[in-house]
């Protein structure tokens, strides 16, 4: 089994990557419960623990959002058992009503949620520093920089838990969830046993959240008095000048400095909140200079800064604060040596990268059913006259409906938004509004805003995009997905809401295709089009060997009229001389190229 | 200290490939870090791995400081050819995978522009597809490139730990034509630099 190594003995060392690294953690910390909605970069978390949850012992479930996860996490910490919740930042977002009351209200059982930020956002709507969230719930903060530490932070992080009676939220990023490295393992602990008793702070009515609130501070404070205090953090090096920073950031100070070839005192910080001041200020004192390298905000530079003025004292800052260090995006060797550059006053200017290479926009994989869809959709407006129409889009492959040729995505906030602004558009709006969802993206956070769509009357067109798969993070399983799970059928949900212009299409099928979406076009009201078909990705791994094919274009039959590439636009397209050709290592023999409504001159033939 | 950047279009193995050599370095018991880049697209878009063996805590690699760039696809090494040293080496696949972008507007493959940003290098030129065609699998292309990198010599490790860690990522029976990859791999370095003496 692919992710066996996990189960290993301790002592044994291991190449892996952050995520791997923290389901063995979380093994290791004897974890009874977890739960996510599959986000990038902390995905394959999920898909580990779907596979190796039950040997590890760990009561696992894909949750139809973040806020469903982390109240099934906060229910098993309730009862005394240790519960783990595990997201991308912005899916913080989703559970921050649950999160909030989580911190008020303590918990049993130890409990952990894991933020995996995303700076530069490679695969993200924002750059959002979750650690601000952390503090903002008071929860505890720690910051992992390595997948060693992310490991070993996560089984500390329960003991802590339970140690305040307090959640702990771990904040990871791209560059500790998506590294890889040597993960030296520990020793399995055992899980703690079910030991429920009725709590009256877990129902934060005005009268115990009052009491709560006195608690919640208890707890903090409890933690700054503990041994926990400076237990996470570590200073090295001797220098005047001194360099405060955690995370990944840290990893590229030693580097940075050796590039400059100048030395400073380093103090790592392994919990930002609450943070331990007394121990950073002394070494505050004693330094000349204070720099702060950290990834997002400046987080624990101002609260250094809020304490140096408390206390009066006075150096030479370098942060983001007074713009030394950028505000934006990820850290790396080159960006941390710039800005120290200034601190030492030395000159550093990394060479840029050679340029003038073409972009590579990402794109639709060859043979997905959203760019026959998409195809569909534009060919039916365009037939109806629609020129220029809102296209609310949401998260998913399909928000790639945005670039060329297809330029469906006016729209694109969060999860769910694309119906939420429909209703909003449709109201406001002279130009017809239709809206692109995919099947996960509707059950995560689209339902509640069509049925505000359906009850305030608002006439939009909604395409569901069902591939039956939460495709862009790897395919993991959405609530259509069965057996072993009860299969929730979408049609049903956007009847039983009581819509009644519902129209299912398969979009390979582009002459139907077609004149559905214009009947759905033609509706004076809010009309869904359900396009279902699975995602190629997942069709081709079950396809056998005989069914593969592969299609070409016969240069004597082609025209040379390029609609196949200007509006349908297959990644397995290029040109060459002008000739439009297939690559037959990247077509998927999906067929829908060689359709009339896209090559009328049947040009596109399969390879005998 | 080594570091080796892996370049190329999702899909391709880059991925796979940048793990063994990992695995590899893990095995003889050396630090070893990997980090990968790929955008939103589960297919065809860009990716790159950084892979570094030896005393490093920064698993990317920093502006012109790779030894070797590995190239999956023609422009893809390009675009990262930013991250290597002045003498670093690219071994290379011979592989065009067009952008959508450039065949929307009916743009051929930038070959100059690849000729032009590939001569100031020492470039390995690997068939590895052709090879691989050869050996009747066209799936054992990513185990010639593997070859052709460590007969560099430049990644310092074991022939025994490389074989180790491919044969950790295969089924038994691609073995056998796996390891025929990796010695056609193996032989092009050293014919490379006979015709270039």
């Amino acid at each position: 089994m692919p992710y066996d190594v996990l189960l290993g003995q301790e002592g044994k060392k291991e190449f892996l990557l952050g995520n791997e690294a923290v389901v063995r953690g979380i093994y290791e910390a004897g974890v009874s419960v977890a739960s996510t909605y599959p986000g990038t970069p902390s995905s394959e978390i999920g898909d580990i623990l779907y596979v190796l949850g039950n040997r590890m012992g760990i009561k696992f479930e894909f949750a139809t959002n973040e806020k469903v996860a982390l109240e099934i996490g906060a229910a098993a910490a309730s009862g005394g058992l240790r519960s783990f919740v595990f997201m991308k930042h912005v899916g913080l977002n989703v559970a921050m009503d649950s999160f909030v009351s989580l911190a008020e209200s303590g918990v049993r059982g130890g409990m952990v949620v894991l933020s995996a930020d995303d700076p530069s956002m490679h695969s993200s709507q924002s750059e959002q520093d979750n650690r601000y969230i952390g503090k903002f719930v008071k929860s505890v903060v720690l910051e992992p920089s390595n997948p060693q530490e992310l490991k070993d932070f996560i089984v500390a992080a329960f003991d802590l838990s339970e140690f305040a009676g307090h959640p702990v939220l771990v904040r990871s990023t791209t560059r500790i969830s998506h590294v890889r490295a040597v993960v030296k393992f520990g020793k399995p602990r055992e899980k703690n046993e079910w030991n429920y008793r009725k709590n009256p702070s877990l129902v934060l009515i005005p009268e115990n959240a009052y009491k709560a609130q006195e608690s919640l501070w208890q707890r903090i404070v409890k933690v700054s008095k503990s041994k926990y205090a400076n237990y996470f953090n570590r200073t090295y090096g001797s220098s005047d000048t001194l360099i405060i920073t955690s995370g990944s950031a840290y990893n590229y100070v030693e580097e940075a400095l050796s590039k400059l070839m100048k030395e400073a005192r380093i103090l790592k910080v392994g919990m930002s909140f609450p943070l331990d001041t007394e121990g950073i200020m002394q070494e505050v004192r004693k330094a000349e200079k204070v720099v702060f390298v950290e990834e997002g905000g400046p987080f624990i530079e101002e609260q250094v800064l809020a304490e140096c003025a408390l206390q009066s004292v006075s150096k030479k800052f370098y942060g983001k604060s007074n713009g030394m260090v950028p505000y934006s995006y990820e850290m790396d060797v080159d960006r941390v040596a710039s800005s120290l550059s200034r601190v030492f006053e030395v000159d550093y200017e990394p060479v840029q990268s050679a340029g003038g290479a073409p972009n590579r926009e990402p794109v639709l994989c060859p043979g997905c059913p959203h760019r026959a869809t998409y195809y569909v959709a534009t060919l039916a407006m365009r037939q109806k006259g629609i020129r220029s129409p809102i296209a609310p889009t949401d998260i998913g492959c399909y928000t790639l409906g945005f670039y060329d040729p297809y330029r469906l995505g006016d729209f694109c906030y969060s999860m769910g938004s694309s119906i939420g602004s429909s209703s909003g558009f449709s109201m406001v709006a002279k130009e017809k509004v239709i809206s692109f969802i995919g099947d996960s993206t509707f059950f995560h956070a689209g339902i509640p805003a069509l049925v505000n769509a359906y009850h305030n009357n608002h006439n939009f067109l909604l395409v569901i995009m069902d591939n039956s798969t939460t495709a862009m993070t790897g395919g993991q399983p959405t609530p259509e997905t069965s057996p072993p799970f009860n299969r929730v059928d979408i049609e049903s949900v956007v009847r039983g809401i009581g819509i009644k212009d519902v129209f299912i299409i398969d979009p390979y099928d582009l002459k139907d295709s077609l004149e559905t979406f214009k009947k759905a076009l033609s509706s004076e009201r809010l009309s869904v089009v359900i396009s279902r078909r699975e995602c190629a990705l997942e069709a081709d791994r079950k396809k056998p060997l005989s069914e593969l094919k592969v299609f070409q274009v016969n240069q004597d039959k082609c025209t040379r009229c390029y609609n196949c590439i200007r509006n349908f636009s297959c990644a397995a397209f290029y040109t060459e001389e002008g000739r439009v050709k297939i690559d037959p290592e990247l077509c998927d023999g999906c067929s829908v190229c060689s359709e009339p409504l896209v090559c009328p001159f049947n040009a596109i033939e399969v390879v005998e | 200290m080594v570091s080796i950047v892996f370049a190329g279009v999702g899909g391709q193995g880059v991925i796979t490939v940048a793990m063994i050599i990992g695995k590899a370095a893990v095995m003889e018991e050396r630090n070893a870090l990997m980090t990968e880049l790929h955008g939103m697209a589960q297919r065809g878009g860009r990716i790159s791995v950084d892979v570094r063996i030896g005393d490093y805590r920064s698993a990317i690699i920093p502006i012109r400081s790779a030894d070797l760039l590995v190239g999956f696809e023609e422009l893809e090494a390009v675009r990262n050819l930013g991250k290597l040293r002045k003498d670093g080496i690219v071994i290379l696949n011979r592989r065009r995978v067009h952008p959508v972008s450039m065949t929307i507007r009916k743009m051929d493959y930038p070959d100059d522009l690849i000729r032009e940003q590939l001569e100031k290098f020492q470039v390995i030129d690997v068939d590895a597809d052709g090879i691989a065609f050869k050996l009747g699998n066209k799936r054992v292309a990513n185990t010639v490139m593997i070859g052709a990198l460590h007969s560099t010599g430049v990644l310092g490790l074991r022939e025994e730990s490389i074989i180790r860690a491919i044969q950790g990522s295969l089924p038994d029976k691609l073995w056998e034509v796996n390891m025929k990859a990796l010695e056609e791999g193996k032989k092009i370095v050293p014919l490379q630099a006979a015709r270039t003496k």
